[in-house]
């Protein structure tokens, strides 16, 4: 066997227990992680096979860039630590509770709310690379509730047909409902984060409407507030009908989720569609300059990313909730933004951001059941790992870029 | 058709300014804190805190016009988080803003659960500021002007003071005059040995004190309680107020009102009970409104030359 | 040195180092300045000179070394200090707001007034008075909008004044004038000397150099190389010091004739500006393959609103566009690129590059949804990878590697950059704009070359440019701009600058 069959068959022997162990691992079988480990580890040796210097510049880097985020999260937790000490809680007791709850125990929660949130983050994300903030994303993915409610009650095809189906149309609601805001901000250069969180409050107050109509009425119906139930075929599939060990809840929303963001990768740095998206978004007068419209390709950002944050809302109908609730007040879109920026805006990324976010979730949610800890230290703790992050993150960037250049040029610097 | 034409009358104009105060107060916090360069999309995050705390400390102390103080200060404490973040740490300020909003929500849930063990709303405060309503002695007998403008709540003639505060500040003073320099060419005014860094983290102070000030309206004038989400958007429609006005205080006073006559409208329209169509068709009338000023008129304005620019200076400071 | 001048020294730099982290900006530099002479800092691009000013006006701290201010000692925290201390600068970059008016501008940062209020009456009457005494005439209640560079000049000339300077520095201070505001300036600067301020001119420009300082200081790459009398030296032995070695002053164009039909060609084209007003009118041009039409004018003249025009980023109000024989004028700028035309913006960092992206990605930019470099949807990484190796080693361009960001590269090759993307489309237009503005000599003569070697290959060529030594030096026909028209028409040779710099200014024969 020569060096090349080896490398490559190692390749795909860690990228298939790679994929193994990741789903595995998703639906709450713990030792997937050990394949998934197992799976890098076989990666990078083959990677130290073919050349010792780039495996460990490799290690190197992704260490280096592991390093501000891990930081920024530590730093996050002691802090959090202080605030229960200094209003009367026990920390430690608390982050135990916090770390089985989110980590362990109820690991299958914490995949469950992560799902909808790399739908909303990858909306925001994909938006910023356009230089464009999708703030209103919440009320998309209101839209994209009401749209999958509504047709998951009413559309009666074979499950396999039906539920993409679904997926794709209450997409195609939810970016239609970005479509005013792109067409003012390309026509009269109104602000996106103005007239998307209007939309978003538009959304929010209508959907009491559709919810009594589709059989919330309180007036008139047996169970106020909510509406009807979606079909049996139109719910999406769990885990436990093929891994019996399984949470009963943990639906393959997760499994969508993660091609969506390998989707949204593949769409932003491998076709012209997102190559022009990211000229746009790094520097429109350039990308005009060679020819590129800004305005097409500003609709495009905004109306993919209505898109993707309206599936977020289909996942959670139709996997979860299986119906919709007045004043679900679940805050997919806001969180998404946190798991957008936390991931420096990039679509892979985003899948771990969420998912830690999702763990934070669960965790607090453990926590407060079980050590009557607030709940809320969790929101606390969010806030500060975000604002460490993001800061960082800048600062450092920043301070690359003036080491870079050399001392000549004005002074001050005005930076656009 | 007089069903619709009795919601006009004098109680819809004196309800627009008592509803449109806390955009207008937002709003003079954007123009001064936007005219030095610095966008600031947290002043939802900011009347959310101040709102808070000035509901939490009327309660404690029993004292209204504490909650008024206490909020004032929590805002402008809080907002500069804002001001660290963008001036001194160079972060983008749409995404600081929105980081600010989301911690000014974690806050405020946790202190609720803390203080009261529920999230939601916080229980009555005792004295609320609008039993303070002053009719000015001679001025509130004009007829229609009057009660409109000079029968009114503490917070709201603070409001009013503001707004020709704020105006001659701007036109008159140095300090406005380094504040217009700074939104437009601030390395003019760092050359000349002025600091920028002190004139906008000043600026972005102020708007924390004016948004935490609209916040304690809402809670303690208002109303007599906090409630999670009680400020509903108001402080993106007083970004909205801010540019539609041309980034000047008046320009701000006159947009706020507008944004206040339509939710005096929408809750008449609601009470009114008009047409068969469900209500919330009428509470979305301010969010409309919001979306039609701002595609309309954005183009007309000009916003600060430097706004939302970095401003880095390559030297050392001992 | 020996000096004709025998006044005191007011001014002095001793060992004066500074540092900057990937850096040595200066080293051990030692000048001194004496009262009411004239000195001058000579250097190109790069060579340190801004960065010494910037530590004698406080706005940079030496990293070791001395300034000693009449003999004294001094250290400055902030441009405070050195405006209190009688220093006054007046920026290449002119640090004026324009929304506010003259006074305002001038006043700012020490307003005449009490408990926080401005005096606006005292503080136009102060700065009349102020340029009565320097006869510097201006409109004190001007927007600085409304001024032309020239009277923007004197607005922060006047600001140094108010502030009482006794030494006044000049960064780069012809840049953007036209030669008679040029003879102008010098003017006001022997006025300014005989009422006993001192003046420190910085520039790269030989001619100015010689036409009005006592004494020349030549600095290069950060080291003091030389000091010279005026007037016992000339620009050779200048540009030889600021280079270290032998410099062709210009570079060595071939005769060519050109084309006999015109390839492209603007006809009676009215285009308006942001503002509203006509910025180009009636304008007229033709130009053949094979031949460089340089368009010699003041900023501001319609220069940009042309380019933009032929390119498509702006629309004309009226008149047309023709190239190889078709209407252009109403094409989108993605369907000229496509027929060949190309273009090497002014501003580089606005509209010639990405920064962020990779050098790989600003190299393709423009074609990167056309074959090879794309298929329908997918992008072809190894073709464009390919081709930017390719283009990095034929245009001489030095970075790291291709998927590094534009950002890392420094501006002369970024313009290498930008220069090979749009040669390297075999074009048979060219739109050059600014090409060497912030590009050392070095570099310069390169892209030079480059140029003509494109006019070699019968390309038609439009060249922008506010040097007029780099006008004369490329072109074969120069067209002047004046308020968006073209007013005359010369050939190199039989003309000089100043003749070129009359019409330039609205003069009429």
């Amino acid at each position: 066997m020569n060096r090349k069959t080896l490398l490559v068959s190692l390749t795909l022997v860690s990228l298939v227990s790679g994929i193994i162990g990741t789903v595995l691992y998703l639906a709450s079988y713990f030792w997937g992680l050990l394949l998934i480990l197992g799976g890098a580890g076989i990666f990078l040796f083959s990677r130290f096979l073919r050349d010792k210097t780039e495996a460990v510049e490799l290690l190197k880097k992704s260490g280096k860039s592991l390093l501000i985020p891990v930081a920024g999260i530590i730093l996050a937790v002691l802090a959090g630590g202080i605030i229960m000490l200094l209003t009367g809680y026990d920390p430690v007791r608390a982050y135990k509770a916090f770390f089985l709850g989110g980590f362990v125990r109820n690991w299958h929660v914490s995949v469950l709310n992560a799902t909808p949130l790399i739908f909303t983050g990858l909306s925001i994300a994909f938006a910023f690379k356009a230089g464009l903030f999708n703030i209103g994303a919440e009320g998309q993915y209101y839209v994209g509730t009401m749209a999958a409610t509504f047709l998951g009650i009413r559309m009666g095809l074979p499950p396999l047909l039906s539920i993409p189906l679904i997926f794709l149309i209450s997409g195609l609601i939810s970016a239609a409902y970005n479509l005013f805001p792109a067409f003012l901000k390309v026509r009269t250069g109104a602000h996106e984060v103005i007239t998307t969180m209007m939309f978003a409050h538009i959304a929010r107050y209508l959907s009491p409407i559709f919810i009594r109509a589709m059989g919330g009425d309180p007036a008139t119906s047996p169970h106020a507030y909510v509406t009807y139930p979606i079909l049996e075929g139109n719910k999406l599939p769990i885990f436990r009908s093929f891994l019996p060990l399984a949470n009963y809840r943990l639906h393959v929303g997760i499994i969508l989720a993660i091609l969506m963001a390998l989707f949204v990768y593949y769409i932003l740095y491998y076709t012209k569609y997102g190559f022009e998206i990211r000229a746009v978004g790094q520097n429109p007068n350039a990308a005009r300059a060679q020819g590129i419209s800004i305005g097409r390709n500003i609709f495009r950002a905004l109306l993919f990313a209505g898109f993707l944050a309206g599936l977020s809302g289909t996942n959670q109908v139709l996997g979860l909730t299986h119906k919709m609730f007045e004043n679900l007040d679940a805050g997919y879109g806001w969180n998404g933004i946190s798991v957008a920026l936390l991931a420096s805006n990039n679509p892979i990324g985003v899948i771990f951001t969420s998912l830690l976010w999702g763990a934070l979730d669960a965790g607090g949610q453990f926590m407060s059941r079980t050590t009557q800890t607030p709940n809320s230290i969790v929101e606390i703790i969010k806030g500060i790992i975000l604002f460490l992050i993001v800061a960082r993150y800048m600062y450092t960037y920043i301070g690359n870029r003036l080491k870079r250049k050399r001392g000549s040029g004005p002074v001050g610097r005005e930076k656009v | 058709m007089s069903g619709i034409l009795s919601v006009f009358n004098l109680n819809l104009l004196i309800a627009t300014i008592r509803l449109s105060t806390p955009i207008t107060l937002a709003a003079l916090g954007a123009t001064i804190c936007e005219r030095a360069g610095i966008v600031n999309i947290a002043m939802e995050g900011i009347m959310i805190i101040g709102s808070f705390f000035a509901a939490v400390t009327a309660l404690a102390t029993g004292n209204p016009w504490l909650g008024l103080l206490a909020g004032l200060l929590a805002g402008g404490i809080f907002s500069l988080i804002h001001a660290v973040a963008t001036i001194s740490l160079h972060l983008d300020h749409v995404v600081s803003g929105a980081v600010l909003n989301i911690l000014a929500f974690g806050i405020t849930r946790y202190l609720m659960v803390l203080f009261f063990g529920h999230p939601g709303t916080t229980d009555a405060i005792p004295l609320s500021l609008y039993r303070f309503q002053w009719a000015i002695p001679g001025l509130s007998k004009i007829p229609v002007l009057g009660p409109i403008f000079f029968n009114q709540t503490p917070i709201v003639y603070f409001s009013f003071i503001l707004v020709i505060f704020f105006a001659f500040i701007m036109k008159k003073t140095k300090f406005g005059l380094h504040i217009r320099a700074a939104g437009e060419h601030p390395l003019a005014l760092e050359t000349i040995g002025v600091s920028v860094f002190k004139i906008r983290y000043l600026a972005v102070f102020i708007s924390g004190l004016t948004s935490g000030l609209a916040g304690a309206y809402l809670s303690i004038e208002n109303n007599v309680s906090f409630t999670e989400g009680m400020t509903n958007g108001r402080g993106f429609i007083a970004l909205a107020a801010n540019i539609s006005g041309g980034w000047t205080p008046l320009g701000s006073f006159l947009s706020s009102l507008f944004f206040g006559f339509a939710d005096a409208l929408q809750v008449r329209f609601q009470i009114i009970k008009l047409v068969n169509v469900p209500s919330e068709i009428f509470i979305i009338f301010p969010y409309v409104a919001t979306v039609i000023v701002v595609a309309g008129l954005v183009r007309k304005s000009r916003s600060p030359k430097a706004l939302g620019n970095d401003f880095m200076i390559e030297k050392e400071r001992d | 040195m020996e000096s004709g001048n025998s006044k005191p020294v007011i001014l002095e730099t001793r060992q004066i180092v500074k540092q900057f982290p990937r850096v040595l900006a200066n080293n051990n530099i030692n000048i001194h300045l004496r009262q009411g002479e004239i000195l001058c800092l000579l250097g190109e691009n790069g060579a340190g000179k801004s960065t010494l000013m910037n530590m004698l006006y406080g706005l940079y701290k030496p990293t070791s070394g001395s300034i000693l201010l009449k003999g004294r000692e001094v250290e400055f925290h902030s441009p405070k200090d050195a405006i209190r201390l009688g220093l006054g600068m007046v920026h290449q970059h002119f640090m004026l707001v324009d929304t506010l008016t003259v006074t305002e501008n001038i006043i700012l940062g020490t307003e005449p007034g009490t408990a926080g209020v401005i005096n606006y009456h005292k503080a136009r009457e102060d700065v009349v008075a102020l340029s009565k005494k320097y006869k510097l005439d201006i409109d004190a209640d001007a927007k600085i909008e409304t001024l032309s560079v020239g009277l923007q000049q004197r607005v922060e000339i006047l600001k140094a004044l108010y502030r009482r300077a006794e030494i006044l520095i000049l960064d780069e201070p012809t840049a953007v004038l036209t030669p008679q505001e040029v003879e102008e300036l010098f003017l006001v600067m022997r006025e300014l000397v005989r009422s006993n301020v001192s003046i420190i001119i910085i520039t790269h420009k030989l001619e100015e150099a010689k036409a009005i300082s006592d004494r020349v200081y030549v600095l290069r790459r950060g080291n003091l190389v030389g000091e010279r009398i005026t007037t016992k030296t000339n620009k050779q032995e200048l540009a030889n010091l600021m280079v270290g070695r032998d410099v062709i002053l210009r570079v060595h164009k071939v005769e060519k004739k050109p084309g006999t039909e015109p390839v492209f060609s603007v006809k009676n084209l009215d285009v308006k500006n942001d503002k509203g007003f006509m910025a180009v009118s009636g304008l007229n041009l033709e130009i053949k393959p094979g031949e460089i039409v340089g368009i010699a004018g003041v900023d501001g003249n319609g220069q940009s609103e042309l380019a933009e025009a032929i390119l498509g980023l702006r629309k004309g109000e009226a008149g047309t566009i023709f190239f190889k024989g078709e209407e252009i004028s109403l094409l989108p700028t993605k369907k000229r690129i496509a027929r060949q035309i190309s273009y090497v913006p002014a501003d580089r960092h606005k509209y010639g590059l990405v920064l962020p992206m990779k050098i790989s990605e600003n190299l393709v930019i423009g074609y990167h949804d056309k074959k090879p470099f794309c298929g329908s949807i997918n992008l072809n990484y190894q073709e464009i990878d390919r081709h930017s190796r390719f283009l990095v080693s034929q245009f001489d361009i030095r970075t790291s590697g291709i998927a590094y960001p534009a950002e890392t590269l420094s501006g002369g090759n970024q313009q290498k950059l930008i220069i090979a993307r749009e040669f390297s489309r075999d074009p048979e237009f060219l739109l050059i704009s600014q090409p060497t503005r912030g590009v050392d000599v070095g570099a310069i003569e390169y892209i030079h070359n480059r140029i003509l070697e494109m006019r070699s290959r019968d390309v038609a060529i439009l060249l922008i440019s506010l040097e007029l030594e780099e006008i004369f030096s490329l072109s074969d026909r120069i067209l002047v701009i004046y308020e968006g028209k073209i007013v005359k028409e010369f050939i190199p040779e039989d003309t000089t600058d100043k003749e070129v710099g009359f019409y330039m200014t609205g003069g009429k024969e």
